[in-house]
């Protein structure tokens, strides 16, 4: 069987999650490089090649124009992988959401430039259809591997949709909340090895909710246990999860 | 079999000698918890534990566990068989592992659990603390007290009572200068044991067949159940750190060569979403359990019914550990199941 064509196309983000891929050092990077063929990556190539095997997609989808550059990917591309919280869920370009004068908070006098002018942040998903995701800010490498070598081998990936209390359970962490902190680990869907409160952090869900995140409890629990004023507890999911709260703007309105 | 009694001055060298030539698992600090973990010497040993995050179970079933390795059309099985000392462990931890012994040796012989077992040595000890949210008191009765230590040592006045109960736990003596406990020394172990067991500050109000029988019978009533779980996160830490929950998950993992892997298992929980998901092909699926009432109901009639029978005793030892890693503060059975019992 001839290695299958792999192309990388970022959009809206900070392309951590390349740098993140290419942390993979040697030995590992090389070992999958005998795997795949990379015919595109916006940092080294030009969009040329004509069939894609798999596409990954990093950034999210926020400004109208990129809609025919990702569907002209789709078009190309066998599968369509999303990875990164931005391209998963909009991610962190998702708190802007609400914010319609983020342009004056962020670019202050250069506001009203033309070329700043975007839409709200969403999901590539809300423009073509996307095939397998990678979650996270930035994305595992190790799970980004697991899920490339699924597909190689023809297989479906299982991610978890429990959430990232499970992990930390296993890894036998003293929860932030006996710590005197918060966490939003009961909403956050696991899959990255509960990495934050192993640190001593909270997790901040960058991975996104889980299928039924129980956010009425969330905001009781974060007040309660978290010490967090109402507003606060109510607002805290917006930094990565805007996109998938119940009050979430979708495109259009 | 016999009761031995140790100096307190001559405790810590013999725990320092049985590690230095076994490998010994006992109660950790973790910053102002506690694990079980390997010890080294005496002072790493923390005998005044009140309790510990994770079960000892997990020395037998670790949290993941590979399975198989496998390299092409090879394979080959992973049976852990190095038999450890499991040192200090609290009685109700002793019965949740007299229930998992039960329940991995029913039916099909779960060898990844009961070759490390078998090959192991538990000794039990005394509780010195007694953790805020256990209840361990007032579960079950008399004749459900723990049965699969090889030794039990109490903590006493001047030294420790070390009751051997298996050639096992007699193998331990040679490591320290033990001598034979006078009567006054057994009884007087017999009754620190005893008096600990009302000091528990939760209670269960009834005897363990009232519970399950009502616990049964309020099976249908929905709105107790959805009104329990409403502010579940469905993160099933209640299940994780719970000494006799026994159920796993199953996945294999691709080497980055995508020729060889392993098959390793993971503990589970009932109380997650996707748990009782199953596929009924062609793409579609059904869940057995999709609410979150559901689910919390079944982990009751869990611990408080299904498995009487089988066990003898209810399937919860009252450790309390359910209730304190529960962020929302709403899994603790002596809660639970008084308001059940109130309804
Ligand atoms: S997901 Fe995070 S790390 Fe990756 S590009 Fe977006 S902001 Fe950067
Ligand atoms: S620290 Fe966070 S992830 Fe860990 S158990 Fe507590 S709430 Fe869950
Ligand atoms: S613990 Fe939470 S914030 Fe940290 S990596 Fe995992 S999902 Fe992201
Ligand atoms: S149900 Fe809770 S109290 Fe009972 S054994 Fe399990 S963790 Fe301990
Ligand atoms: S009862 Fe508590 S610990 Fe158990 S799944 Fe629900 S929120 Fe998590």
């Amino acid at each position: 069987m001839s290695k299958p064509k792999v192309a990388f196309f970022d959009f809206t983000c900070c392309e951590g999650c390349q740098i993140e891929l290419t942390n993979f050092g040697d030995t590992n990077f090389l070992e999958l490089l005998n795997h795949i063929d990379i015919v595109e990556f916006r940092e080294a190539m030009t969009e040329t090649s004509d069939h894609i095997d798999i596409a990954f997609i990093e950034g999210s989808f926020s400004r109208e124009e990129d809609r025919k550059r990702l569907e002209k990917i789709r078009e190309r591309a066998g599968v369509v992988i999303a990875y990164g919280a931005c391209a998963v869920t909009g991610g962190i370009n998702a708190l802007k959401n609400d914010r319609p004068d983020y342009k004056q908070c962020v670019y202050g006098k250069d506001a009203e430039m033309p070329h700043l002018d975007s839409q709200i942040a969403r999901p590539i998903s809300d423009a073509i259809k996307v095939d397998f995701e990678v979650s996270g800010c930035p994305m595992d490498k190790y799970e980004f591997l697991d899920i490339v070598s699924h597909l190689l081998h023809g297989k479906t990936p299982v991610v978890p949709n429990y959430p990232v209390c499970v992990e930390c359970k296993r890894n036998e962490q003293i929860c932030r909340f006996d710590e005197g902190d918060y966490c939003l680990g009961m909403i956050a869907k696991a899959g990255c090895g509960a990495k934050c409160p192993a640190d001593g952090i909270p997790c901040e869900a960058c991975r996104g909710f889980i299928d039924s995140p129980n956010e009425a409890a969330l905001k009781k629990v974060l007040m309660e246990r978290g010490n967090m004023s109402e507003k606060w507890a109510e607002k805290k999911t917006k930094m990565f999860t805007a996109n998938l709260r119940s009050d979430a703007k979708t495109l259009g309105v | 079999m016999n009761p031995y009694f140790i100096t307190a001055n001559d405790f810590d060298a013999f725990v320092t000698k049985m590690s230095k030539d076994k490998k010994v698992i006992g109660p950790k600090a973790k910053k102002q918890k506690f694990v079980f973990g390997e010890i080294k010497s005496a002072d790493h040993l923390r005998l005044d534990y009140d309790v510990t995050i994770l079960p000892p179970k997990k020395v037998f079933t670790p949290t993941c566990q590979t399975l198989v390795t496998f390299d092409g059309d090879k394979f080959e099985g992973n049976v852990d068989n190095d038999g450890v000392i499991l040192f200090g462990v609290h009685f109700y931890d002793i019965r949740g592992i007299d229930i998992t012994d039960l329940l991995f040796r029913e039916n099909n012989r779960d060898v990844n659990y009961l070759a490390k077992r078998e090959a192991s040595t538990i000794v039990g000890s005394n509780i010195q603390n007694v953790s805020k949210r256990s209840f361990w008191g007032s579960i079950g009765t008399s004749d459900s007290g723990p049965k699969g230590h090889d030794a039990f040592l109490t903590k006493m006045d001047g030294g420790y009572v070390l009751e051997c109960l298996t050639q096992k736990g007699e193998d331990l003596v040679k490591f320290g200068n033990w001598s034979k406990a006078s009567a006054a020394q057994v009884s007087e172990a017999e009754k620190i044991n005893k008096d600990v067991m009302d000091k528990c500050s939760q209670k269960l109000s009834h005897s363990s067949s009232e519970i399950a029988e009502k616990v049964r019978n309020s099976f249908d009533n929905q709105e107790l159940w959805s009104n329990l779980a409403e502010d579940c996160f469905s993160c099933g830490s209640c299940n994780t750190v719970c000494p006799t929950c026994y159920c796993f998950d199953v996945q294999d993992k691709w080497n980055l060569n995508q020729v060889s892997g392993m098959r390793n298992r993971y503990w589970d929980s009932c109380l997650t979403e996707d748990f009782a998901k199953v596929s009924l092909g062609a793409g579609s699926e059904e869940n057995f359990r999709e609410t979150r009432g559901e689910r919390f109901r079944h982990r009751i009639m869990r611990k408080a019914t299904y498995l009487n029978e089988k066990l003898g005793t209810p399937a919860c030892v009252g450790c309390g550990r359910c209730s304190a890693a529960c962020t929302a503060d709403i899994a603790d059975p002596v809660n639970v199941i008084n308001k059940i019992m109130e309804v």
